[in-house]
């Protein structure tokens, strides 16, 4: 079983407000949160509050600076790790607006990171590598034909969401971040998304799904839901809560807990 | 005065090396002629690019053997390979042979075939008087290869054009590349230059291709010559009506170099396709002018290079497009990209248009950037260290010249040695 722990992280990015100016802004102010692999977290909250910064700071994004508090992945620190490093140690983000590489075939990048993860002398064989990709292709209902374009370039945005699950699924990370894998999706793609993050789903595979919208929670169940407010998680309960405020907003329960924040934040 | 006389002891020595070399008159007079114009010929303009301190042209013409093991050993069927001056070996199918296709060192051609020669070298694709360093060639050649393909003559393979600098002495290559396409025919080289021994040399290639109408000629180069060359290579071709000349070229010399490549489009429909690699890496410094020129009515010319700068070398790449005045219903597209892997890099993408013509499309497109740091996230979220994610965005942005070299060996060979250049230039 392995572990992720939050422990009262603050984060800040800088903005460059000017030519000469950059100011360092607070985004995170105090998060706590930890789970474990079998475990299904979701993260809910509005605009501007934080969720999008939670999952790129455990990620290792460096545009994201670590004021205070820590990140451990099995009790091990991992602020100071680059991100290749924190990938190899099982941590894996479904990016919101994936990067395009040309030149590089889906299938060829695939294999790429499927050996980062294996050690130099045990590389996957040709043949369990597309054996694994051929069963995946299935289950999101990708073409052959998608692992032979460049990465990611031209996708629509829907061929991303499911590309980036197919890479889940090729990867098995101990943990995934999921950053708005729903946004832009039909209900069919949402679908299949769901489909491909259930079928990881198991004592060695735990997941933290960001999201605005409960619609994504009927499909991929959490056992935890949390929501987020100002930079810190204000509440944390079982599914229902994400049922909860789907009918009463997020104004209702900022209200109800008594929490001076902003909800209208459209940055 | 001292230069007039040092100019007339310097013509003697040329007449008497080539006179030894038992070179016809012809070519000694070519020789003389463009020694006596060098003084008052500009050097070849690379803009934004300054060579001016560059010692090209060393002034010893003399006839040295190299020693035939120091080519690779690799045969194929229709083959030239040179070591400095000496021919090592040349493999044309007799089928060829019968249908008067020629392949020899360029001294054995000016003797035997001295009407074919003339006629080509020097006098369409490219002309002493040209510049400084083309004069400097035609005065001080010593060595080449002349590839003569009749009209209506397809080769089918390759011809494999290996030519090898031999910097175990102390001397310079001055080597001239001639290939003569027929009306209608059909052939591609593979040229290849490297260099073996590590003493200081100049090398001036010059490669030139007159392709006669409706011919069809396609050139890959691979140039690997060594850290201790200074290089000057010219690439040229003259190409009359419906000629078609396509341009690989991977340009991976180690050490400083100019290259000069140029395509005159002259008949009516004529097309070329210009398409260069470089990697440049240490404090290496290379300028590379590619240029079309629209001459003829309805030509079409397109030029695509790809530039990698490490470390803390420089890259400049002029695309030059020039459509002369009367070249009508002319095409001439040109992207130019260079790619920064470090912050002691330096490097320049000029698109420069010369239009003297209304009824012509013309595009271009440069850019200079450094590596994409999103790309590079994205790719190391996945658990590739930063080197290999690093390797494939550049792959991924030499990409598209590497995918359009129609020949899967040079391709391959060329993929090599862009990975050794990455690897050893971190």
């Amino acid at each position: 079983m392995a572990t992720l722990e939050i422990k009262d992280l603050h984060v800040e990015v800088t903005e460059v407000t000017d030519e000469e100016n950059q100011t360092a802004k607070e985004i995170l102010k105090g998060v706590n949160l930890t789970m474990k692999t079998g475990e299904i977290h979701a993260i809910m909250g509005p605009n501007g509050t934080g969720k999008s910064t939670l999952s790129q700071t455990i990620m290792g994004q460096p545009a994201y600076h670590v004021t205070q508090g820590d990140i451990l992945l099995n009790g091990e620190s991992i602020v100071d790790m680059p991100v290749d490093e924190r990938a190899r140690k099982g941590l894996f983000l479904a990016m919101q607006y994936p990067a395009e590489i040309q030149g590089v075939t889906n299938a060829e990048f695939l294999r790429a990171a499927v050996n980062a993860r294996r050690p130099k002398d045990d590389q996957i064989s040709v043949m369990d590598f597309l054996k694994e990709l051929d069963k995946n292709l299935d289950i999101l209902d990708m073409s052959e034909a998608m692992t032979e374009r460049y990465l990611n370039e031209g996708f629509s945005g829907g061929e991303k969401k499911r590309n980036e699950i197919l890479q889940l699924l090729m990867i098995k990370p101990s943990f995934a971040l999921l950053d708005e894998i729903d946004s832009g999706l039909d209900i069919d793609a949402l679908k299949v998304v769901s489909k491909g993050v259930n079928a990881m789903r198991g004592d060695n595979f735990g997941s933290m799904i960001i999201t605005h919208y409960q619609r994504l929670l009927n499909y991929i169940v959490p056992d935890v839901v949390h929501i987020m407010m100002g930079g810190r998680i204000v509440k944390t309960g079982d599914a229902s809560l994400a049922e909860r405020l789907e009918k009463e907003g997020y104004a209702g329960l900022r209200d109800d807990l008594n929490i001076d924040v902003a909800l209208v934040d459209e940055d | 005065m001292d230069t007039m006389e040092t100019q007339s002891q310097t013509a003697t020595a040329i007449q008497t090396a080539a006179q030894q070399h038992n070179e016809p008159t012809w070519l000694i007079h070519k020789r003389l002629a463009a020694l006596a114009q060098m003084p008052d010929l500009p050097m070849p303009r690379v803009q934004r690019f300054n060579y001016r301190d560059w010692a090209m042209m060393p002034d010893t013409l003399a006839w040295r053997q190299s020693a035939p093991e120091l080519a690779a050993t690799a045969e194929s069927d229709c083959q030239i390979v040179q070591v400095g001056q000496t021919t090592v070996r040349v493999n044309l199918p007799e089928s060829l042979q019968e249908q008067g296709v020629i392949l020899t060192d360029i001294f054995t051609a000016a003797r035997e075939y001295p009407d074919l020669v003339q006629a080509a070298f020097m006098t369409k694709a490219i002309q002493a008087n040209e510049n400084r360093l083309a004069s400097y060639h035609t005065a001080y050649l010593n060595a080449g290869v002349f590839l003569y393909v009749p009209d209506n003559v397809v080769i089918t393979d390759p011809v494999d054009v290996q030519l090898v600098q031999d910097n175990t002495q102390d001397q310079p290559l001055v080597s001239h590349v001639l290939a003569v396409a027929g009306r209608n025919a059909e052939f591609s080289i593979n040229q290849h230059l490297t260099t073996v021994g590590d003493q200081t040399n100049l090398a001036n290639c010059l490669l030139e291709v007159v392709a006669h109408a409706n011919s069809h000629v396609t050139i890959a180069a691979l140039d690997e010559l060594g850290p201790q060359t200074l290089a000057y290579v010219e690439r040229r071709a003259y190409a009359d009506d419906n000629a078609v000349v396509n341009w690989a070229v991977g340009f991976m010399n180690e050490g400083d170099t100019i290259g000069n490549f140029d395509t005159e489009l002259n008949g009516n429909g004529a097309q070329a396709d210009a398409k260069v690699i470089a990697i440049t890496d240490h404090d290496q410094r290379m300028g590379v002018n590619t240029k079309i020129t629209n001459r003829g009515k309805h030509t079409n010319g397109n030029i695509l290079q790809r530039g990698v700068i490490l470390e803390q070398s420089e890259l400049v790449y002029n695309g030059i497009g020039d459509i002369i005045h009367g070249a009508a219903g002319s095409e001439a597209e040109q992207e130019n990209r260079l790619l920064m892997m470090s912050s002691e890099a330096h490097g320049n993408a000029n698109p420069i248009l010369l239009i003297d013509e209304n009824d012509v499309m013309a595009g271009h497109a440069a850019s200079v950037g450094q590596v994409d740091e999103q790309q590079l996230y994205y790719l190391m979220s996945r658990g590739l260290e930063r080197e290999t994610a690093e390797r494939l965005v550049i792959r991924g942005f030499l990409g598209a010249v590497l995918s359009a070299i129609p020949a899967k060996a040079v391709r391959q060979q060329l993929i090599a040695i862009i990975e050794r250049k990455l690897e050893n230039g971190r």
